[in-house]
């Protein structure tokens, strides 16, 4: 039987949107030329550059950014220090007036940040007079170091909320009010938000992280002229830890918003891994430092074809679906216990399984160095399972699970002889349960 | 392209952004199987191991430690038979290119100006090497490191013996060499070229002088010829014909092949280094003629299918007997007798058997005969016990010969064999040397 094409399109606080798929407000979404391009490739819509009222005046450092990257795959993470846009206000509103002339399908988010209470309310009604579908108000920009700005206003919560307010007062579209992940408790200033009147959180904003440090100079990068910063850190590296956070923020009784996913988005996979923890929509900045805007493409190809093979017909319904499964570690069955089991036929002989197992492990390999291959002493397997992390035979090492009443062999002391030396009190009565 | 552009310098290697995305392919084996693959253990296995950890310099550390030529031995070894031949990466995709990246750290090394040797504890001790190719080298490198005082006796004008005077420059160039040569000079090694050390009479003085230990790898430069009588003006040996290139005398060498038709007699890696160069000097046709068949071949693989795809003509099953000349006693052509393959031989090669009645001429302004090289000087006889080719006897793990202080390895005692298996009997003599010194 021949699929129907899954519907790719999601509402976002009353707002339209023909795929999750949206450019953050970063240096991928600076004019409306860059904006265009993208609508062209296929992005749904756009949170524009951080629009400020142009009372300070902005000034890039340079250079601006750092790549990190690991072995010889390039740009795992990335560093920056830049900051909200250097263009004109005037400039950008005539810029979203563009696109809403030549893309009327495609929502504009106005990514804002205010110094006041006046700053704010003039920027909100300032976009939403020039064609913003909504607003982003900017929480949280890593490397501000002006009070009251940026994460600043991100980790003060009464004055996030009340920011918020003032924005929701001078305006009547909805409006996402965007977190900072450098704070332990993300839905804390979530709730702030929502109390203020947000519609929606995004989250989340670049991490404070140093990515490399001159060897020879001894600076941080980038380096700006003899000067390094601790900055906003983002790509794939994040993604694990900006994944927990959404997962905060969707799993939060009191909060109830739909969230925005952002943080090492590449592929439809790591996308979709979004929508599952409770994104409705997400947004990508690294992905297309990395790789351009048609990263697009295949997103939106795989994450239908995904759809498909399922027979998931809206991407409202693959929204949170994986929540259910995400428990605190005291609900696993420790009953049950597994061991690796090894596909032997398919060993090239490398032994990197015995390496880290003998050295990271369960000591529970064995090797046949005429044949060179492992051979698992399955009683001494921890299930740790370290080695198929490094076999290089995909799928050869596997997790199988044993019967109902297997134990696993206790690790042996090395010289039970010097049990008369050992100096251990008893345990105290009142530990005892 | 000039003679200069064509001959004068190799291709470039890896940048550091390759090798270290090519070390990160390796599987970092448990056992290192391409170590136990390397004749003069080198150890990929840990040196990559190194590059993929960024313990770069100890990466050049390794491989200098283990081989004083890891530079050139990563140009030229047949690595595809040796340690990207054990690479496990084989079992689910390509090996790893392990000479390439061994090139790369030595070249590296050199740009970072990186020195892997120690200042060496001087000692009192002296030893003389006799000729500076490979195994010479080797040698004087292991011995300096301790300390010894070593003299390197060169015939020619300067040193590296095959790899200077054997090889094409766009194999391997003389910039690359004197980089590697370097760190010998900077461990106090001495050369004296210019300087022919007569077989066993020259040992003999060697000994005689001052010096403890002797190690002979003077190499194979005599070359074996087709019988005929009296000289042919245009027939060159392969030994002559290459050495010609190495000092540059391109003009002189390409007036006599631009154009023309070159016939290069032999199967092995020589054979088509001089192929190769013959038609790039600007020849009409190189016929490279072999009397058995393409797999019978003792070039390497690449190397055959190098020459054929350059436009090499493989003229094979087909036994040169000797040549036509004109009037001035140049030659106008090679006679040849075709052959078909019979049964195999002693080291199970199928032997040629001569066609009768199938004579013809083939018509060649140049020939090149690159059938085989043996001992110059020959006389090594009455110095230490030699086999029936004159190669000199020399124990396999110490290379000692029958002679009192008198060592010998590389060439003159295996025949033709690699530059890496040059290197190890280097090392093992060096060796064995230290613990005569005792």
């Amino acid at each position: 039987m021949l699929s129907k094409k899954p519907d790719l399109s999601i509402d976002f606080c009353g707002v339209r949107f023909k795929n999750p798929f949206l450019l953050s407000s970063s240096p991928v979404s600076n004019s409306a030329e860059m904006v265009a391009k993208s609508f062209e490739a296929g992005w749904s819509g756009v949170v524009y550059k951080t629009l400020a009222s142009g009372r300070w005046p902005i000034v890039h450092p340079s250079p601006r950014m750092n790549a990190y990257h690991y072995g010889s795959k390039q740009l795992m993470g990335l560093q920056n220090v830049e900051q909200i846009s250097d263009r004109p206000l005037k400039d950008n509103l005539l810029d979203f007036l563009y696109l809403k002339k030549h893309y009327p399908d495609h929502p504009i988010v106005a990514s804002l940040m205010g110094f006041s209470n006046d700053d704010w309310e003039y920027l909100a009604k300032a976009a939403e007079d020039n064609g913003a579908d909504m607003l982003e108000l900017n929480f949280s920009c890593p490397h501000m170091t002006i009070e009251g700005s940026g994460h600043k206003v991100g980790q003060a919560f009464h004055l996030l909320e009340s920011f918020t307010e003032v924005v929701k007062k001078a305006v009547k579209i909805p409006v996402m009010a965007k977190m900072t992940p450098n704070i332990t408790d993300i839905t804390e200033p979530a709730v702030f938000a929502k109390k203020g009147g947000a519609d929606a959180i995004a989250a989340i904003n670049t991490i404070r992280g140093i990515s490399e440090i001159g060897l020879q100079d001894l600076v941080p990068r980038p380096n700006v002229f003899g000067v390094g910063a601790m900055s906003g850190y983002s790509g794939p590296a994040v993604k694990p830890i900006a994944l927990h956070f959404i997962a905060d923020l969707a799993k939060c009784q009191d909060l109830g918003l739909p969230i925005s996913g952002i943080g090492g988005i590449e592929t439809w996979v790591d996308a979709l891994e979004y929508l599952l923890v409770g994104a409705a929509t997400v947004q990508v900045t690294t992905g297309i430092i990395h790789f351009g805007y048609r990263i697009v493409e295949d997103m939106i190809e795989g994450l239908s074809d995904y759809m498909s093979s399922r027979g998931i017909g809206r991407v409202a319904d693959l929204v949170g679906q994986a929540l259910p499964h995400l428990q605190e570690t005291d609900h696993f069955d420790l009953a049950r216990q597994g061991v690796a089991s090894y596909d032997l036929d398919r060993c090239i002989g490398c032994g990197q399984c015995l390496i880290v197992c003998n050295d990271a492990g369960g000591q529970a390999l064995e090797w046949n160095a005429r044949k060179r291959r492992p051979r698992l002493v399955e009683d001494k397997c921890l299930s740790c399972m370290i080695c198929s992390f490094v076999c290089p035979v995909h799928g050869l090492i596997s997790f199988k699970e044993m019967p109902k009443g297997w134990k696993r062999r206790e690790t042996a002391v090395m010289d039970p002889g010097l049990e008369a030396g050992l100096k251990l009190a008893p345990l105290p009565v009142d530990l005892k349960r | 392209m000039s003679y200069a552009e064509q001959f004068k310098k190799m291709g470039k290697g890896f940048d550091f952004t390759q090798a270290l995305a090519e070390a990160d392919r390796c599987l970092l084996c448990h056992d290192a199987p391409c170590s136990r693959g390397c004749p003069a253990e080198t150890d990929p296995g840990t040196f990559i191991r190194k590059l993929r950890l960024r313990n770069v310099t100890g990466a050049i550390r390794t491989i200098k430690e283990n081989n004083a030529l890891g530079g050139a031995c990563g140009v030229l070894c047949p690595t595809p038979r040796l340690c990207e031949k054990e690479c496990s990466t084989t079992g689910i995709g390509r090996a790893i290119e392990i000479g390439k990246i061994q090139r790369f750290l030595i070249e590296h090394g050199w740009s970072l100006g990186f020195k892997a040797y120690e200042q060496p504890v001087p000692r009192t001790e002296k030893a003389a090497v006799v000729g500076s190719g490979p195994a010479g080298l080797s040698c004087a490198a292991e011995l300096a490191r301790q300390g010894v005082q070593v003299t390197v006796f060169e015939e020619r004008a300067e040193p590296g013996g095959v790899i200077r005077y054997g090889v094409p420059a766009y194999r391997f160039d003389k910039a690359f060499l004197k980089n590697e040569l370097q760190d010998l000079k900077d461990l106090g090694v001495k050369f004296k070229c210019n300087s022919r050390i007569d077989g066993a009479e020259g040992a003999k003085k060697l000994l005689g002088s001052g010096f403890q230990a002797v190690f002979l790898a003077p190499g194979l430069w005599g070359a074996e010829r087709l019988p005929t009588k009296g000289k042919i003006k245009g027939v060159y040996t392969s030994v002559d014909f290459l050495a010609a290139l190495r000092e540059e005398r391109f003009e002189e060498i390409g007036r006599q092949v631009k154009g023309k038709a070159v016939a290069v007699i032999g199967g092995g890696s020589v054979a088509m280094d001089c192929a190769e160069s013959a038609l790039k000097l600007g020849a009409r046709d190189v016929y490279l003629v072999y009397r058995r068949s393409y797999a019978q071949m003792p070039a390497e693989a690449d190397e055959r299918q190098a020459a054929q795809s350059l436009g090499v003509h493989f003229l094979l099953l087909n036994q040169p007997t000797g040549y036509t000349t004109d009037g001035s006693g140049r030659v106008k052509g090679l006679r040849l007798l075709r052959t078909r393959l019979g049964e195999p031989g002693t080291d199970g090669r199928r032997k040629p058997v001569e066609i009768k009645g199938s004579a013809w001429t083939l018509e060649v302004s140049l020939v090149v005969e690159a059938i085989g090289n043996r001992p110059d000087p020959a006389d090594w006889a009455s110095l230490a016990k030699v086999d029936g080719r004159g190669l000199v006897l020399a124990g396999t793990k110490n290379r000692k010969t029958s002679a009192r202080g008198v060592f010998a390895g590389g060439d003159l005692v295996r025949g033709p064999a690699l530059v890496v298996e040059a290197v190890q009997d280097g090392k093992l003599a060096a060796r064995a040397i230290l613990e005569s010194l005792k």
